[in-house]
């Protein structure tokens, strides 16, 4: 799992994705190269969200959420503490250092927020370059499903100075998480 | 005798209740028991066998077959990708605005719910319409919701409920369809501000969740290389609604032309054989429950049509029943919750024996009888939170199906008030 590039992964979550079922892999390639970029570059205003901290993250399999109604971001704890013990577990505290989870949270739903202003999204779009509609030499942008998610990950991997995309991190607690409920 | 065979209705809806007993069968013991206690003979006229189990098993054939059809044309939108791509244009054009993609999802919804009810129409819109409206940040109850809703606005115009009603009640065709187009409206208008009022009230939700990189069990491989139905394929939900309501052609025939418009518009012709078999076989497996249900709820409706029941339940169910326009609205919109959790006034299950007395016994006329039934049915179909429909789309949200009930109850019970008003005010 660690072997996969983080583009990998990022392909590997849109192709998951619902209306993406029978998308040409390239295409997938495509998006998620393009919503890495764009969110790598973001930069979202710092707005002042309320941060609640949770427990039963890992019943629910959440690391986090973001709600727009009061704005408010959640950090479920026991979630992070367990993805903290699997970095330690994994060996790999180079890429995510003491305490980066916590910090990745944040700013995964930090960039979330930011992406549901008007010009962001249009912007965003252009960047993924999906056709909707076209009439001559105008075109109507498509919204593609998956790639907000790819691209708050790019995001607090940038901002949290990672080593690797918390992609991967994702993929690995998942992994330990049913590991362990099934056993 | 009647508050015997009272006290036996009541004692079936406990059986349900607490799952003793799958509701058909416990429809057909109670059916038995009702025709004993009605002094009916073992055999020949208005008898236990002859009458009760072999005229009531089929009685609601043209029912059971409409069922049929709907789930065939429901497996040809599924494997034809008419349904997922209906969903997937939907969400290109508008994910960038939540409400949109919801108020998108419960048209599909609808228009997949006029075509096929209940469970099959919940997994046809939303096997991708639900974790759609998740990934563009709709809150999970209210996606949930979204989808029942929508099925409910389609329910009005279901021709196999078209079909059961005109059956079970004796009312023509006609008749059933004039009180549904009046019914429309309220499921549309509850829907919409469903859709409208929740979104605003819960605003848009993102999570960094564990369930995003999981691989989703791959589904539907021969749609993953067939890609988008054409678009004059996407109008075939529309085709069954035309021919019935525009062009009065029969229920059964409607339902075919649906089935023959998908194959020709999505198929070559060298492939509309085996297609057409594999998706008959696949609907007849999807139709299974209802169908069963049907048999059993046709033998109940015989047993209480028996002489010797209505003559014991007449002036029981006479003396409680509201004869005023204002009490009759007021009564039965309170009673509204006993349609939920398998109660004895829903409509697919005891309460078609219910709805049977009040005609038999003459308390009603037909037609009131009809839109109180429709007006629960309403409900049922998205509250219930022990209905196949309500419970698949709950936990494929990822949420308990009492809370999808707790949120949409009060929208559905407004449709049922809506209901139950124009029935006072048109037919009693
Ligand atoms: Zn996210």
């Amino acid at each position: 799992m660690s072997g996969d590039l983080d583009v990998d992964l990022a392909v590997r979550l849109l192709g998951g994705t619902p209306t993406h079922e029978n998308r040409d892999p390239v295409l997938l390639r495509h998006w998620a190269v393009a919503a890495t970029e764009f969110g790598r570059r973001m930069t979202p205003r710092a707005e002042t969200v309320r941060v609640v901290e949770r427990d039963g993250g890992l019943d629910a399999g959440l690391l986090a959420r973001y709600r727009s109604r009061p704005p408010v971001v959640e950090v479920y704890t026991d979630t992070v503490e367990r993805a903290e013990r699997l970095v330690a577990e994994r060996g790999w505290r180079h890429w995510f250092p003491e305490g980066s989870v916590r910090a990745a949270a944040l700013a995964h739903e930090q960039a979330h927020a930011w992406l549901h202003h008007t010009a962001v999204r249009a912007e965003f779009k252009r960047a993924l370059g999906h056709t909707a509609l076209r009439f001559g030499r105008r075109r109507l942008y498509a919204y593609v499903a998956g790639a907000d998610e790819v691209a708050a990950h790019a995001y607090a991997h940038a901002a949290c100075g990672l080593g690797r995309s918390p992609l991967l991190l994702t993929e690995a607690l998942a992994a330990a998480v049913s590991w362990e409920s099934e056993n | 005798m009647g508050v015997v065979i009272l006290l036996v209705m009541a004692a079936g809806v406990a059986a349900m209740l607490t799952r003793k007993l799958p509701t058909a069968f416990a429809l057909v013991l109670l059916a038995v028991v009702i025709a004993f206690l009605a002094d009916a003979p073992l055999t020949g006229k208005g008898s236990v066998l002859d009458t009760v189990l072999q005229e009531g098993a089929p009685a609601l054939a043209a029912t059971m077959i409409a069922i049929l059809l709907g789930s065939w044309l429901g497996k040809l939108l599924e494997e034809t990708g008419i349904a997922g791509t209906l969903v997937r244009k939907i969400v290109e054009f508008g994910g960038d605005r939540p409400v949109f993609v919801a108020l998108g999802v419960l048209a599909v919804s609808a228009v997949v719910g006029t075509v096929t009810g209940s469970a099959p129409a919940a997994m046809l819109a939303g096997l991708i319409g639900i974790p759609a409206m998740i990934a563009v940040g709709i809150p999970k109850v209210t996606a949930a919701g979204t989808v029942l809703m929508g099925i409910a606005v389609g329910v009005p115009f279901e021709l196999p409920v078209w079909q059961f009603f005109s059956t079970a009640l004796d009312l023509p065709v006609d008749t059933v369809r004039g009180f549904m187009v009046k019914l429309f409206p309220f499921a549309l208008v509850a829907a919409v501000a469903y859709v409208l009022v929740e979104s605003r009230r819960r605003g848009v939700e993102h999570t960094w969740s564990l369930k995003s990189v999981r691989a989703r069990p791959a589904r539907g491989d021969r749609r993953r290389r067939l890609g988008d139905a054409p678009w004059y394929a996407l109008l075939t939900p529309a085709v069954p609604l035309t021919l019935a309501l525009g062009l009065d052609v029969a229920i059964i025939p409607s339902l075919l032309g649906g089935v023959l418009y998908a194959l020709v518009t999505t198929t070559r012709p060298r492939e509309m054989n085996r297609r057409l078999l594999r998706t008959l076989y696949g609907g007849f497996e999807v139709a299974a429950p209802p169908i069963t249900l049907f048999v059993a709820i046709g033998i109940l409706l015989a047993a209480v049509k028996l002489p010797g029941a209505v003559d014991a339940l007449q002036p029981l169910v006479k003396s409680v029943s509201p004869q005023n326009t204002v009490l009759f609205i007021l009564v039965f919109t309170l009673l509204v919750p006993l349609c939920l959790f398998r109660g004895p006034l829903n409509v697919f299950g005891l309460g078609a024996g219910i709805a049977g007395v009040l005609v038999a016994t003459g308390i009603y006329p037909a037609v009131a009888v009809l839109g109180m039934t429709a007006s629960y049915n309403q409900v049922f179909g998205v509250s219930d939170p022990t209905s196949t429909q309500t419970v698949w789309s709950a936990q494929y949200a990822g949420v308990s199906p009492h809370q999808v009930m707790l949120r949409t109850l009060p929208y559905v019970w407004a449709v049922a008030f809506g209901g139950l008003c124009v029935t006072a005010f048109t037919e009693l």
